[in-house]
């Protein structure tokens, strides 16, 4: 069966983001996730906290844990490779339970990520396999649920957890 | 191109400028990177002493987040030269985001430090100071003299930040020595350190 993967409204992502508790989003500027970036930069209910790297992004996350916050770190997949130590260092050997929505910019719609011809697409789960930092796939308004259940998730596992954004958001 | 940097006889210690921070310590959180980790908690033990181990460059932003959950707080961090230069866009980020309870302190001392004393590069012309006045901090300001360091720190933690003070100390022999590997898998030492510095912080 062919699948295709379909865009998520930034209004239901954002919705699911504040109904999951979401105070701060810490970001890096992302094509396949703009018109979620500037609902949230437009959402006065959410802190919007710009960072230059991914490495950044990822540590301010774990700062806003260690203050009482609930951050996500919305990124894309090139970030994700860029991050890979804070990942380790924090994520891993620090157990904070960030939560991390990565865009999966230029997918084939039709292909399981792992089938893209794009090696930033086709690694990126083989990547957070290695990290040991589970990860669900949205890949339509019906997966938006992922979001909450990937914050109980962090919290017990004591660790990241990852939301790959399969299709650009509208 | 010659070192401006005064000869490393008429730098600052390390020590000496942890001692002036520590004397003026209340309940700030304290970040403190790399070879000042050990001595400043051995100057000034708390439960807010956030520890920052391996995240290469990643102390200021660390500490960013801290300071933006909890702006009713002090929070500083003590970083390093070569530290922040792999990182140095963090300087960007701190500018931008504004935390007024921001105090960066970055030992310049040309070199790093844990490696085996390489110098870093533009040693000598790099200007810690400059870099975050452009990038946009509040208040800057950089010694070289302990004494001169000491003199102005009240009135500079008395200003709004983010404020960066770059502070051109003598290296040390800090270099990394690895110890005997542990017989099992060890909880990683930030692993254990920040849930102390958020319970401290809920308590408030």
């Amino acid at each position: 069966m062919t699948m295709i993967a379909q865009s998520v409204a930034a209004t239901e992502l954002l919705e699911a983001l504040l109904d999951a508790g979401v105070q701060d989003v810490v970001a890096v500027p992302d094509t396949h996730q703009r018109t979620l970036i500037a609902s949230i930069e437009a959402d006065p209910s959410m802190r919007f906290i710009q960072a230059t790297t991914e490495d950044e992004g990822t540590a301010i996350c774990a700062g806003l844990i260690v203050g009482g916050r609930r951050p996500i770190l919305q990124i894309q997949h090139a970030g994700l490779y860029a991050c890979v130590n804070n990942l380790r260092g924090l994520g891993i050997d620090g157990a904070f339970p960030i939560v991390l929505m990565v865009g999966l910019l230029s997918r084939d719609r039709a292909k399981a990520p792992q089938a893209d011809f794009g090696s930033m697409v086709r690694l990126a789960e083989p990547l957070l396999d290695a990290l040991e930092i589970p990860h669900h796939l949205i890949d339509g308004p019906a997966d938006v649920g992922q979001i909450g259940a990937a914050y109980r998730e962090a919290e017990q596992r004591g660790g990241p957890v990852a939301l790959l954004i399969g299709a650009e958001t509208v | 191109m010659p070192n401006t940097n005064p000869d490393p006889e008429r730098r600052m210690t390390r020590d000496a400028a942890l001692d002036v921070l520590a004397r003026r310590r209340t309940n700030e959180v304290v970040v403190p990177a790399m070879t000042a980790l050990g001595p400043w908690v051995r100057r000034s033990g708390s439960d807010r002493n956030l520890l920052n181990l391996g995240f290469m460059g990643g102390a200021s932003t660390y500490a960013l987040g801290v300071a933006l959950a909890r702006l009713d707080v002090g929070v500083w961090v003590i970083d390093g030269d070569g530290s922040l230069l792999m990182q140095l866009g963090s300087l960007a980020t701190i500018a931008h985001a504004a935390p007024s309870n921001f105090l960066h302190i970055v030992m310049h001392n040309g070199v790093y430090e844990t490696s085996g004393a390489q110098a870093i590069p533009s040693e000598g012309r790099i200007s810690f100071a400059g870099l975050a006045r452009e990038a946009g901090y509040a208040q800057v300001a950089r010694f070289h003299d302990v004494e001169a360091f000491d003199a102005q720190l009240d009135e500079i933690l008395a200003q709004d930040g983010p404020t960066l003070v770059e502070l051109i100390t003598a290296p040390t022999e800090s270099f990394y020595k690895p110890g005997p590997p542990p017989s099992e898998r060890p909880t990683p030492a930030v692993a254990r350190n920040w849930p102390t510095v958020r319970d401290a912080l809920r308590d408030d």
